[in-house]
């Protein structure tokens, strides 16, 4: 599915703003990556950077932090987590990121609170993709990928 | 009546200090304070980009040495050394201020107004992609930016003085290799407003000239305002915390990821010197200097080239160099691009063969 060429996948769960996707796994932990929308805005990624496993980040402290053309900021963190693990690839080649932002995950992380909790304040499926749909149109957000 | 934006003027300060002023206002812009334009000057300091290693970028010893600050911006970008000589500008602002989400878009417009600042004081200005402000193909300021949710703090600097023999001694940029040359060469790619005004503009007119430019840009009226009782608390806060090693080195990875490496070659239209500073580990150029004795018009082409070269992924090389000619065409009589990337293409070579 896509709006305005941006890339969504009905499956995923997201945060409020389309920043960042989220996907349940099997054992209880949570991958975070960045979606189509937060790729294009941020332009080149030349750098990203996730916490040490083992550090617990609350609401509001990121997760991982990224860089695009002299650009510097957190990828926002919706609920209180225990990073597990960044993923090596993308921290090597984060312009994996403007290349296949719903392969390349970012990070891995366990929720502090259940995860049926964490689950109930994001969105997805249909909802999701009307609220995906209405940001790109909102801010006229015309996705592209990026190449090395 | 026009929307009022504060106007913040924090004086001299040391790097820890102004970092701590830059986290606490973009914390306080991502809770709702009202936008913000803040003039800053630095002591002598060796900023770092907000992913950059200190050990990877600055010679350390040197800057322990001299006391000089050493410390890590929030923003992104290269490592830079500043102090009493240049002008620091920043703007905190609500991302909705502006009718566009892209990054880069944003940057270029901030750009632009900081140029016709310039242009106010009869400075020939011109906005260089990604984050230069340059007069005739000399870098006169840089800039660079962070977000946080909502808020945007975009910064950059205007040299109204500079030291460049102490750069390259602060920052690792491998002047050994080059030696008398290095400073010839940086000399002729940085500027300033007292070499350009063949006198000295008051501090004053800079930050007047670039306040009116803003204003006009956003349509809006500065207003002369202090930190708030909360910024306070939290600039108290920060002003320790940025200030400690852990805050600095967070990021600090060996020296020897980064390697350098020359090559020299004399062609049918000149002799052609390139020099590479390569992130081995990401196999990416950081930057590249290109200097000799070839013709070339306009002149600025071979900066251009050296901006278009920066972060670019090694293997891109030939293809970057080409687009570059295509989109600039430039006059460089006997010399072709394929010459240009054959001599980078060495210095890469010798980079990578460097023993890590």
């Amino acid at each position: 599915m896509e709006s305005n060429g941006c890339e969504f996948r009905p499956e995923l769960y997201y945060d409020k703003e389309y920043q960042i996707w989220l996907r349940r796994e099997e054992d209880g932990t949570i991958t975070v990556g960045m979606t189509d929308i937060s790729q294009t805005i941020a332009g080149k990624i030349l750098h990203a950077r996730v916490r040490r496993p083992g550090t617990m980040r609350p609401v509001g402290k990121p997760v991982a932090t990224i860089e695009s053309g002299k650009w510097a900021g957190p990828i926002p963190n919706v609920f209180d987590c225990v990073i597990v693990e960044g993923n090596q690839q993308v921290l090597e080649d984060p312009n994996l990121l403007n290349i296949e932002p719903y392969e390349a995950w970012i990070a891995r992380v366990r929720p502090v609170a259940p995860i049926s909790d964490v689950l109930a304040g994001l969105v997805t499926g249909e909802q999701a993709a009307q609220g995906y749909a209405e940001r790109c149109r909102r801010e006229d957000i015309k996705c592209t990928r990026g190449i090395r | 009546m026009m929307p009022q934006w504060r106007l913040l003027d924090t004086g001299l300060r040391s790097a820890a200090e102004n970092m701590a002023l830059d986290r606490t206002l973009l914390e306080s812009a991502q809770a709702g304070a009202c936008n913000t334009l803040r003039f800053l000057r630095f002591r002598p300091s060796a900023l770092i980009g907000f992913h950059q290693s200190p050990s990877q970028e600055l010679h350390l010893e040197y800057c322990r040495e001299q006391g000089i600050d050493v410390s890590r911006r929030i923003t992104g970008g290269g490592a830079l050394y500043c102090d009493e000589g240049q002008i620091g500008w920043e703007l905190f602002l609500d991302r909705r201020t502006f009718d566009t989400a892209d990054m880069l878009a944003i940057a270029g417009r901030v750009c632009d107004m900081a140029v016709q600042g310039l242009r106010r004081l009869g400075i020939d200005a011109a906005f260089r992609p990604r984050n230069d402000i340059e007069v005739a193909g000399r870098k006169i300021g840089g800039t660079g930016g962070a977000f946080d949710g909502e808020a945007l703090l975009y910064q950059g600097t205007v040299l109204v003085d500079f030291d460049v023999e102490r750069m390259l001694k602060v920052l690792r940029i491998p002047r050994e290799k080059l030696a008398d040359k290095a400073i010839a060469s940086a000399r002729e790619r940085i500027t300033t407003l007292n070499e350009l005004a063949g006198g000295r503009i008051p501090l004053e007119a800079v930050q007047e000239a670039l306040t009116e430019a803003f204003g006009e840009g956003f349509g809006v009226e500065f207003r002369r305002q202090e930190l708030t009782i909360g910024e306070q608390e939290l600039f108290a806060r920060y002003r320790l915390e940025m200030a400690s090693q852990a805050w600095v080195y967070e990021t600090d990875r060996p020296q020897l990821d980064v390697a350098t490496g020359s090559a020299l070659r004399k062609t049918a239209g000149g002799l052609v010197r390139a020099m590479l500073l390569v992130d081995r580990p990401r196999e990416r150029i950081k930057q590249a200097f290109i200097t000799g004795d070839f013709f070339v018009n306009p002149k600025r082409a071979i900066v251009d080239l050296e901006a278009a070269l920066r972060d670019c992924s090694c293997e891109r090389l030939p293809e970057i160099v080409e687009e570059f000619f295509a989109r600039h065409p430039a006059q460089m009589l006997l010399l072709t691009p394929a010459d240009i990337t054959a001599v980078i293409g060495e210095a890469l070579a010798r980079a990578n063969a460097v023993a890590s």
